[in-house]
């Protein structure tokens, strides 16, 4: 029995010494980060920001590509195969790509109902166009649980950040502290700057606002812009002649219009309405990485104080 | 106790409530009958039309306007660790007169005739949810997963009708079939999946009355090339009991390799968009001399956020009884149906313009041309189909 146990020790020894040595020096034992995958570019900033060094953070829907369509590749599902947290925008925003992704990743911590899921619209103290009526398809691709587009104002960001933090906190209580303080600076940091983006877009309030897509009602609800018309009369609908036509008649008899379009609107014809109001059209960044240069959250408001009062300026 | 008088205020309120504009479907949680619905499945039904005109061939089959089939999908999460999925279809009759005659109210193979239509449960599974090691397990009836075209709901289909090889090696009416599957990723740099699976076999291209089961699996493999371009290579293979031989004892070996490539332009919505597929089939029936062959190859084009031109070309070798089910009754091949073995090849070329004007509704209208090389009996289709959809239906796969 002696000779027995002292046998077993000679084998056990060295494997538990390579066991320990492996478990110290391997990096995905000893410092594991918190791996996020963000829906959006302007998610996946935010998720960096407040996560900084302790967390891993990808991102499926590149900034200069449009949400609403993205192709649900394999290849994006096997980002989130992996991930400890999944970040989305929600209201239906990802409706059409995110749970093919989710099926195809095959994540129980990431998907609906578990901690690893996060909705980053519970942040929103307030949701814009919710309808008010029984939403049906003749009214386009709508988003029955109000417009998505909540990015385009920063103090949602600022809350979102706070969101994330709790639930990074949740998941790596041991780095619960600096998660919060990030996102504390992320809010103060965003506090310090809207006046400045407020008082740069103060010269806007007087130019009626025309917008290709219902995507900037956060942007215009925040600055106090005014809304007279959308090009796409139904979200993801051709839009008719005829109201194309009625949206520039109105345009001409309000004068001193701007028209505002994202990167990948179809530019065309938002140029040519604005054309026929004599209006310029602006393309604005609609998220971190859709146009050149545009690399955060800030710069996004940034580009978008630049190239307003550049149009106006310049009409 | 409550009095009659505040029941009927209480139940007044309960109404209006109810039918306040601005409750969200989830907060609208009861019916009239008091059963909450919030946890009720999504519903979605879709209708698919056809109307075809031949050239050369008078069967009022191939000359008339028709249901080309009705789909109704019901999805639902069972519990934590199941996802529901049902599928029912509804076919004309007279394209399944295979699985019994279309007057007779026959049930084969979950499949009832009435009143001149079949009733199919094409789908019917759950999906574990809660697996460990990235598995994925699915129960119950499901399309097996076999190339890339035969896993396709019809209204999926890129062309008014599957590919030559598909129904002539696989059948008409796909491979659903029960039993199980599991899927695992494959541990390499790019996206793998290897996905296994062990059926009853009921399928026409299978002896139903055969107690072997059918096995099988593929794997897929897909390549992003850039941001907005992936290339996608995938074998698949199953063996089970002939169907052509029924009671013979005899194996049905298919084996298959596909190669897709799709571009989606990133720079606008709905933009340019490009798909090219190709496929081969490869059936070694242990009960028919040759070795047959099966291919196509498709392309799709977005020109414009609401149009769609499609082209594809392929042929298939006939075995002159599958012909007989299968192709139009143009082909010289049917006049020799008794004949064993696969005695010819077809070709087919498509062309069709899709419009396409939501993700709901679209509109095609399509030029087939069919051709056995055996002389005079070519055919030449025009077909336009309508196609829409309602309810929640789930997006389609990449």
């Amino acid at each position: 029995m002696k000779r027995q146990t002292s046998e077993f020790l000679v084998w056990t020894r060295p494997i538990a010494l390579v066991a320990l040595l492996v478990c110290l020096l391997w990096p995905g034992v000893t410092v594991a980060k918190l791996k996020v995958v963000a829906t959006l570019s302007d998610l996946g900033w935010i998720a960096e920001r407040v996560g900084g060094e302790d967390v891993e953070v990808e991102v499926l829907c590149p900034g200069d590509q449009d949400p609403h369509y993205l192709p649900a590749k394999p290849s994006l599902a096997r980002k989130l195969r992996k991930a400890d947290l999944l970040v989305y925008n929600g209201l239906e925003l990802e409706i059409g790509w995110l749970p093919l992704l989710l099926d195809a990743a095959r994540n129980p911590q990431v998907r609906p109902g578990s901690r690893g899921e996060l909705d980053c619209a519970l942040a929103l103290t307030e949701i814009l166009e919710v309808p008010t009526g029984p939403p049906d398809r003749s009214q386009g691709d709508i988003h029955p649980l109000g417009n998505p587009h909540y990015l385009s104002d920063p103090r949602n960001g600022a809350a979102v950040g706070q969101l994330m933090a709790a639930r990074m906190a949740e998941l790596d209580p041991a780095a619960a502290d600096r998660y919060r303080q990030r996102a504390d600076g992320l809010q103060a940091d965003i506090a310090s700057r809207i006046g400045q983006w407020e008082q740069r877009l103060m010269v806007i309030k007087e130019h009626p606002i025309v917008v290709y897509h219902k995507q900037w009602e956060y942007l215009l609800a925040w600055l106090g812009f005014e809304l007279i018309g959308e090009i796409e009369h139904r979200p993801g609908i051709a839009p008719s002649p005829r109201h194309v036509e009625g949206v520039i008649q109105r345009g001409r008899q309000r004068g001193g219009v701007i028209v505002i379009a994202a990167p990948w609107n179809h530019l065309d014809a938002a140029q040519k309405a604005a054309d026929r109001m004599a209006a310029p059209l602006v393309v604005l960044p609609a998220a971190v990485g859709s146009l050149d240069g545009v690399d955060g959250y800030f710069t996004v408001f940034d580009t978008i104080c630049d190239l307003l009062t550049t149009a106006v300026a310049d009409g | 106790m409550c009095r009659p008088k505040s029941l009927f205020i209480y139940l007044s309120l309960m109404i209006v409530a109810n039918v306040m504009p601005g409750r969200s479907s989830g907060q609208a949680s009861s019916t009239a009958t008091g059963i909450s619905r919030t946890m009720n499945p999504a519903i979605s039904v879709n209708g698919l039309f056809w109307g075809q005109v031949s050239r050369d061939n008078d069967d009022p089959q191939f000359n008339r306007v028709a249901l080309q089939e009705a789909e109704a999908q019901l999805t639902a999460i069972v519990d934590p660790f199941w996802k529901a999925s049902f599928t029912f279809a509804v076919h004309p009759a007279h394209g399944h007169q295979h699985e019994g005659a279309a007057d007779e109210p026959e049930e084969t193979d979950g499949t009832e005739a009435t009143s001149g239509f079949l009733l199919d449960v094409e789908e019917a599974f759950i999906d574990g949810r809660s697996l460990p090691a990235g598995l994925g397990l699915r129960l119950g009836r499901f399309y097996l997963p076999y190339g890339k075209h035969a896993p396709l709901h019809t209204h999926q289909y890129p062309f008014a009708e599957a590919p030559l090889g598909i129904r002539m090696f696989l059948g008409d009416h796909g491979l659903t079939e029960t039993g199980a599957r599991l899927a695992a990723s494959v541990p390499l740099p790019w996206f793998s999946d290897l996905t296994l699976y062990g059926v009853n076999g009921d399928a026409e291209i299978f002896d139903g009355g055969n107690k072997d089961l059918v096995w099988g699996g593929r794997w897929t493999n897909l390549w992003d090339l850039t941001g907005t371009a992936t290339l996608e290579l995938g074998g698949s293979a199953f063996t089970g009991p002939d169907g052509s031989h029924p009671d013979e004892g005899k194996r049905l070996d298919v084996f298959g390799v596909d190669l897709t490539t799709k571009w989606i332009s990133a720079t606008r919505s709905q933009g340019p968009a490009l798909n090219v597929t190709g496929e081969v089939i490869l059936p070694r029936p242990e009960a028919r001399p040759g070795t047959p062959l099966g291919w196509y190859a498709l392309a799709q084009y977005r020109f414009h956020r609401n149009w769609w031109l499609g082209v594809t070309h392929g042929r298939a070798d006939a075995d002159a009884q599958q012909a007989a089910k299968t192709l139009p009754p143009f082909s010289a091949l049917k006049q020799n149906e008794h004949t064993h073995g696969f005695t010819g090849e077809v070709w087919e070329s498509k062309v069709n313009l899709t419009y396409a004007p939501s993700e709901f509704s679209a509109l095609r209208l399509e030029v087939d041309w069919y051709d056995d090389r055996l002389g005079d009996t070519d055919d030449l289709r025009f077909i336009l189909q309508w196609n829409f959809t309602i309810g929640s239906h789930p997006a389609h796969l990449y």
